[in-house]
C-alpha cells in the first residue's frame, strides 16, 4: 500500500520537477537573449559610438615645442644657449591629494612657497588635460636623487628634461641680449588664436631685449605628436608627429671680445657704452651696467632675488642706460656747430670774443661759461669754431644757439637721430627729447621762451638723448653724413639679414662737404691738440687720453659732455649705504669715434660712453672710451697703423703731417 | 530499488556496443561536461592571458587551479550523491560553526572579512563552502518530504538558508551571500513550491526593496543602484567602472580588435579586467562574435546540466543538479549582465574565466557532484 502511494508521488514529483527545470530552461534561453541584445546593441548599433570614445580615452595630441634659436655674437660665440635641465612636474589627474604631495615635496628637496605660488600661477594657463606642469625648475643631482627614491609615495610627480636658455655671458648681455621668462597670462591673452595654438608647448617667451625683438624668429613653429597614454596617462606608443621646426638662429653685431672689454673699461662706474660699427650701423658693444644675471628670469626669478634688483634704487640693475636718455650736456656741440655751418651763422673764420659769459639782449641774466665754473673764470678771448669744439666753449654756442633759433636747432638735429629712434631693431629704446616749440607746448604748456634756447644750445635744459642716439648721432659724422641706421642682427641662420626699413632716414647733407672734414679736425682737436704757451688752446681730453697714451697709433676724435644730476629722491639722500655727495656730482659723457683723419682708412667705430655721477666727460668718459676704441681697433680688427702709413702714399703723409 | 528505475537500467544495458560510454561511466566521468568545462577553462586562460598583459605568472596560477579543479572534480564523482548526502547535515553544521568563527578570527581581503588563515593550513572561505553545502542540505531536505514543500517545511527551508547567508552579510559580502542564498533557492523552485507563494515572495521582494535601499543599503550599494540607472552621474567615480566596460565592449565591434589588441584593457581603462570585469577585456578582442561563443559554450554545459538532472534517477539527485545547475547560470548571467550594463554592480567573478583560484576549485566540486550524479546508479545496481 505504503509503497504503491510512494510511487504515484514520485511520478507526480518528477512531473512537477520537470515542469519546473523546463521552465527554467526557458527562463535561461530568455535570459540570453536579453543579454546578446544588449551586446548588440552595444557592439553593432553603438559601435561607432564607443569606438570614438575608446580613442579619446587612449589618444592625446600634444604639442611638440621647437628648440629656440641660439644667438651668435658677430664671431660665432654664443650670446644665448639651450642647456638641458630636469624639472619637476605635475601631472594634477594622477596626484591623489596634492596638499599632501607638496607638504612631502617641502620636507624632501625643501620647495618654498614661492614654487608652489609660481605653480599656481601656471596651472592657471590654459591647459591640455594630462598634461605636466613644472613645480620647480633645475633639480639638482641629490634632488633628483630623493625624488626617485621616494617616487611611490608621489603619484603624479615626475622628473622631466627640458631645454632652457642660458645665458653664458651673463650680466654682459642682460639688456642687450636681454632674457626670455615665462610666458604670463596678459601676454597669452594678447596673442591671436593662431600665435597661441604655436605657444601651445612652449614655456617661456622674450621679454626683453634682443630676445623679445625677434622672437618671432627665435620660436620656430610647433610641431604635433598623437600619443596614446594609458589609464596613467604615461605614453605608451607614439602614432603620429609633425615635426616643429626649430627657430632660427640669430648672428648678431655684437662682438664678445669688445662688450667684455666695455664693460671691464666701466670700471667700478655706473653707466653706459654704446659702440657702432659706423661702416654697417651694427652694434658692437652695448653695456648697460650694474646689470644683473638673466639666467635667473628664465627659470623663475625667486621674490627675493627680484625684490634685491627692484629696490637697489641707486645701481637700478634693471634699468637699461644704453637706451634711456639723460641731459647729453656738450656732447651735442658738433652737431650744433655743423647747423651754424650749414645755415651760414657761422664759417670757418667767424669768432667771437668770449667773457666767459653770454647774456641775451635786454636780459640781466648771465649764462655763465659752464666749462670755467670751477676755475678761474675769464672767459676763452678770441674763439673760432675749432676753438669752441676742443675747448668746449658755452659761450661761443649760447650765442650761436640763440641765433640759430630753437626751430632750425629742431630742424638740423633731428636729423641726427635726436629725439627719434634710428635703430632698426631697438623697438623699446626711448627717444630722449629734442625740444621743440610744439613739444614745450603740449607737454608743458608753455610757450618756448630764448632762454630756452640757450639751455639747449649746450645740450642741458629740455634736452635729453640716450647713448645710443649719441653713438648714432657720433657715427653719422664720421661717415660724413651718412646714415647708418644702428641695428643689432647681422645674420639670419647664417644668411646675411637685410632688414626691411619702411622710412629709410635720409643722410645728412650740408651745403659744403667739407664741414664734415673741419668738424672731424674739430674733434680730433678734443683728443689731440696739446697744451700750449696760449691760454686755453687744447683739447679738453687731451691730457686724459692723448697725453696719457704719447704711443697711440690712431687717432681719435671726440667730444666731451657733463650733464648736471637733476634731482635726487629723498629715499636715496635718506639712505646711509652710499656717499650722498657722490649722487650729486655730474654725469659724465663721451662720444667719439676712430681713427679719425687717418688717409687710409675711414673711421670703424664710433663709440658713446655714459659714465652716472663721473663728474667729467673728458677725464673718467674720454679714456673709457679710448679703452674700447683701443680694443675694437687694436686688438679685434688689428690694424697695423705702422704699416699702413709706411705702404702708403708719402704725399697724402706729408699733407697730414702738419699738426 | 523501483521498477522505473530498474527498466531504465536494463535498457540501459541493451543498448550494445557502446564499450566506450561504460570506460567514461567506470571512471565516473561525463565526457560532454568535461568537454564543455575543459572548452571554457582553454578559453579562459586564452582570455586571462590577454587581459594579464601577458603575465606567464598569472595564467600558470590559473591553470594549476583548473588542475586542482579537474582533480578535485574527479575525486567528488568517486562517490555516489548519496554519500555527500548523507553527510549534508554535518557539512552545514560544521559550515555555520566555520562562519561564526570567521566573524571573530577572520581575515579581512578585499573589504570583505570572509577568509581563515588558520597556522598550518592554506587559508579558505568557509563561504565557499557553503556555496556547496546548501544545495546538497537543500536536496536532502526536500527530497525526502511529499511535494511540492507544505509551509512548515519552506518555512524551515527558508531558516536553513537565510541563516547562512545572513552571517555572510555579516562578513560585508553581499554578493557570495545572494549566490549562496540563491543556489538554495533554486532547490525550493524546483522542488515544485506552489507559483502563490513564488509570486507572493516576489512581490514582498520588490516592495522590500525600496526600505532596504534607504534603511539598509550601505553607500557604495546605493551608490552601485544610482550608477546602474545612469553612469554618467559620477564618470570618474562610481560610474567609472561601468562606463570604461561599456566602451571597451562597444569598441569591439562584431569581430573584436583581435588578441591582445585591446586598447581599453591594455592601457588599464578597464579596472579589474582580470576578475570581475574580464568579459569586457574577451568582448573588445574578440567582439561580438566572442562574446557569442563564449555564451555557447556556457549553453552547452547548462544544457548537459540540465540534461543531468532531467535523467537522475532519484529526487535527491535531480534537485541537486538542477541546483548545481541553475547557480552555474546564475553566476554567469549575473556577471554577463553586470559587466554589459544590464545589472548594476555586484562584485562577482565571470566562472571558469575569471582570476580566482578559490572560486574555480567550489566551481569544480559542483561539476564533480554533477558527475556522480551522471554515473552513479545508472550502471550499477545499489
Amino acid at each position: 500500500m505504503a509503497g504503491k502511494w510512494q510511487l504515484k508521488d514520485h511520478e507526480a514529483e518528477q512531473q512537477l520537477f520537470n515542469r519546473r527545470l523546463g521552465l527554467a530552461g526557458v527562463i535561461i534561453f530568455l535570459l540570453f537573449a536579453a543579454l546578446v541584445l544588449k551586446l548588440i546593441n552595444l557592439q553593432i548599433y553603438q559601435h561607432d559610438y564607443f569606438s570614438a570614445r575608446s580613442d579619446g580615452n587612449r589618444l592625446h595630441s600634444q604639442y611638440v615645442p621647437p628648440a629656440r634659436g641660439l644667438i651668435f655674437d658677430r664671431n660665432g660665440n654664443l650670446l644665448a644657449d639651450n642647456q638641458p635641465i630636469f624639472n619637476l612636474t605635475v601631472i594634477s589627474e594622477q596626484v591623489e591629494d596634492l596638499d599632501a604631495t607638496l607638504a612631502t615635496l617641502r620636507a624632501l628637496i625643501g620647495l618654498t612657497d614661492d614654487d608652489i605660488d609660481q605653480f599656481n600661477n601656471r596651472m592657471q594657463r590654459n591647459r591640455v588635460p594630462f598634461s605636466s606642469v613644472p613645480l620647480r625648475y633645475v633639480l639638482s643631482n641629490e634632488e633628483k636623487s630623493k625624488i626617485a627614491v621616494n617616487g611611490h609615495l608621489l603619484p603624479g610627480i615626475a622628473i622631466e628634461p627640458q631645454f632652457v636658455r642660458s645665458y653664458p655671458l651673463g650680466n654682459l648681455t642682460a639688456h642687450s641680449v636681454g632674457y626670455v621668462s615665462e610666458i604670463n597670462r596678459a601676454e597669452l591673452d594678447s596673442m591671436s588664436d593662431a600665435s597661441r595654438e604655436n605657444y601651445g608647448g612652449t614655456n617661456h617667451i622674450g621679454k626683453t631685449g634682443i630676445e623679445r625683438t625677434y622672437e618671432d624668429f627665435l620660436h620656430g613653429t610647433v610641431g604635433y605628436e598623437i600619443v596614446e597614454k594609458n589609464n596613467r596617462g604615461q605614453v605608451m606608443r607614439r602614432l603620429d608627429r609633425t615635426d616643429p621646426i626649430a627657430g632660427k638662429n640669430l648672428t648678431l653685431h655684437i662682438d664678445a671680445q669688445l662688450q667684455i672689454a666695455a664693460e671691464a673699461a666701466l670700471g667700478d662706474f655706473r653707466g653706459a657704452i654704446v659702440a657702432i660699427d659706423t661702416t654697417t650701423g651694427g652694434i658692437i658693444a652695448m653695456v648697460s651696467k650694474p646689470a644683473f644675471n638673466p639666467n635667473l628670469f628664465v627659470t623663475g626669478i625667486s621674490s627675493k632675488d627680484y625684490s634685491v634688483l627692484v629696490t637697489d634704487e641707486i645701481n637700478t640693475p634693471l634699468f637699461d642706460r644704453t637706451t634711456n636718455p639723460y641731459p647729453p650736456g656738450s656732447t651735442i656741440k658738433p652737431f650744433l656747430g655743423l647747423g651754424g655751418l650749414h645755415h651760414g651763422l657761422v664759417d670757418y673764420d667767424f669768432a667771437i670774443e668770449d667773457p666767459g659769459y653770454f647774456r641775451l639782449p635786454g636780459v640781466s641774466y648771465r649764462w655763465g661759461d659752464y666749462t670755467l665754473r670751477t676755475r678761474n673764470g675769464g672767459g676763452h678771448g678770441h674763439t673760432n669754431l675749432l676753438k669752441a669744439i676742443y675747448q668746449s666753449c658755452d659761450t661761443f654756442f649760447y650765442d650761436l644757439g640763440n641765433r640759430m633759433g630753437i626751430d632750425t636747432m629742431h630742424g638740423f638735429m633731428s636729423r641726427f637721430g635726436f629725439g627719434q629712434n634710428f635703430a632698426v631693431d631697438i623697438a623699446y629704446a626711448r627717444t630722449g627729447v629734442l625740444p621743440s616749440r610744439d613739444w614745450k607746448r603740449e607737454t608743458r604748456g608753455e610757450p618756448w621762451y630764448p632762454g630756452d634756447t640757450v639751455n639747449s644750445s649746450i645740450g642741458q635744459g629740455y634736452m635729453w638723448a640716450t647713448p645710443l642716439q649719441l653713438a648714432t648721432a657720433a657715427s653719422i659724422i664720421a661717415n660724413k653724413g651718412k646714415v647708418m641706421q644702428p641695428r643689432m642682427l647681422k645674420a639670419l641662420d647664417g644668411k646675411a639679414f637685410e632688414p626691411v626699413i619702411r622710412d629709410p632716414i635720409p643722410d645728412v647733407m650740408v651745403r659744403d662737404p667739407d664741414y664734415w672734414r673741419y668738424m672731424e679736425e674739430a674733434m680730433t682737436m678734443v683728443v689731440h691738440r696739446p697744451f700750449s704757451d696760449v691760454f686755453r688752446d687744447y683739447g679738453t681730453a687731451f691730457e686724459a687720453i692723448a697725453m696719457a697714451d704719447r704711443d697711440m697709433p690712431y687717432k681719435m676724435a671726440g667730444k666731451s659732455g657733463s650733464a648736471q644730476v637733476v634731482g635726487i629722491s629723498q629715499d636715496i639722500k635718506a639712505s646711509t649705504d652710499i656717499v650722498v655727495s657722490d649722487l650729486n656730482k655730474d654725469h659724465g659723457l663721451f662720444i667719439s669715434f676712430a681713427p679719425a683723419q687717418n688717409p687710409y682708412i675711414e673711421p670703424q667705430i664710433a663709440v658713446a660712453v655714459f659714465v652716472e655721477n663721473g663728474e667729467h666727460g673728458s677725464s673718467v668718459a674720454g679714456p673709457i672710451a679710448k679703452q674700447v676704441i683701443d680694443s675694437y681697433l687694436l686688438d679685434i680688427l688689428q690694424l697695423d697703423f705702422t704699416a699702413m702709413e709706411k705702404a702708403g702714399d708719402p704725399d697724402r703723409l706729408v699733407s697730414q703731417g702738419n699738426e | 530499488m523501483n521498477n522505473l528505475d530498474f527498466i531504465r537500467q536494463s535498457t540501459g544495458f541493451q543498448h550494445a556496443g557502446n564499450r566506450s560510454r561504460s570506460i567514461w561511466r567506470l571512471i565516473h566521468t561525463d565526457p560532454p561536461l568535461l568537454v564543455g568545462i575543459t572548452l571554457l577553462c582553454g578559453f579562459g586562460l586564452f582570455v586571462l592571458y590577454s587581459a594579464s598583459d601577458g603575465d606567464p605568472a598569472v595564467v600558470r596560477r590559473q591553470g594549476l587551479a583548473m588542475l586542482v579543479g579537474l582533480v578535485v572534480m574527479f575525486i567528488v564523482s568517486q562517490f555516489s550523491v548519496h554519500f555527500f548526502r548523507s553527510w549534508a547535515p554535518s557539512m552545514y553544521a560544521a559550515g555555520l560553526a566555520l562562519l561564526g568563527l570567521v566573524l571573530v578570527i577572520g581575515v579581512e581581503e578585499n573589504g570583505a572579512r570572509s577568509w581563515i588563515d588558520l597556522p598550518g593550513l592554506p587559508s579558505f572561505q568557509p563561504s565557499e563552502i557553503m556555496k556547496v553545502t546548501i544545495p546538497l542540505l537543500m536536496a536532502w531536505y526536500l527530497a525526502s518530504r511529499p511535494l511540492p514543500p507544505r509551509f512548515k517545511h519552506l518555512f524551515w527551508s527558508v531558516l536553513m538558508i537565510l541563516l547562512p547567508a545572513a552571517l555572510i552579510i555579516l562578513q560585508n559580502d553581499t554578493g557570495t551571500a545572494i549566490m549562496v542564498a540563491m543556489s538554495g533557492v533554486f532547490v525550493v523552485l524546483l522542488a515544485g513550491i506552489r507559483w502563490r507563494i513564488v509570486i507572493a515572495g516576489f512581490v514582498a521582494l520588490l516592495l522590500a526593496s525600496p526600505a532596504w535601499y534607504l534603511f539598509l543599503a550601505q553607500e557604495h550599494q546605493q551608490n552601485r543602484i544610482l550608477t546602474f540607472f545612469n553612469p554618467y552621474r559620477d564618470p570618474t567615480g562610481a560610474g567609472y567602472n561601468i562606463i570604461q566596460s561599456q566602451i571597451a565592449i562597444g569598441s569591439g565591434g562584431v569581430y573584436g580588435k583581435g588578441f591582445r589588441e585591446g586598447a581599453q584593457s591594455h592601457l588599464d581603462f578597464i579596472p579589474e579586467s582580470n576578475t570581475d570585469f574580464i568579459l569586457a577585456v574577451l568582448a573588445e578582442e574578440f567582439g561580438f562574435l566572442g562574446v557569442l561563443f563564449l555564451i555557447c559554450l556556457y549553453l552547452f554545459v547548462l544544457v548537459r546540466g540540465c540534461y543531468i538532472a532531467y535523467s537522475a534517477r532519484d529526487m535527491f539527485s535531480r534537485l541537486l543538479a538542477g541546483s548545481i545547475t541553475l547557480t552555474f547560470f546564475f553566476y554567469v548571467f549575473v556577471n554577463m549582465a553586470m559587466v554589459s550594463g544590464l545589472l548594476p554592480v555586484i562584485g562577482l567573478p565571470l566562472p571558469l574565466i575569471s582570476r580566482g583560484g578559490t572560486a574555480i576549485v567550489t566551481l569544480f566540486i559542483g561539476f564533480g557532484l554533477l558527475m556522480s550524479v551522471q554515473t552513479h546508479g545508472h550502471s550499477t545496481t545499489p
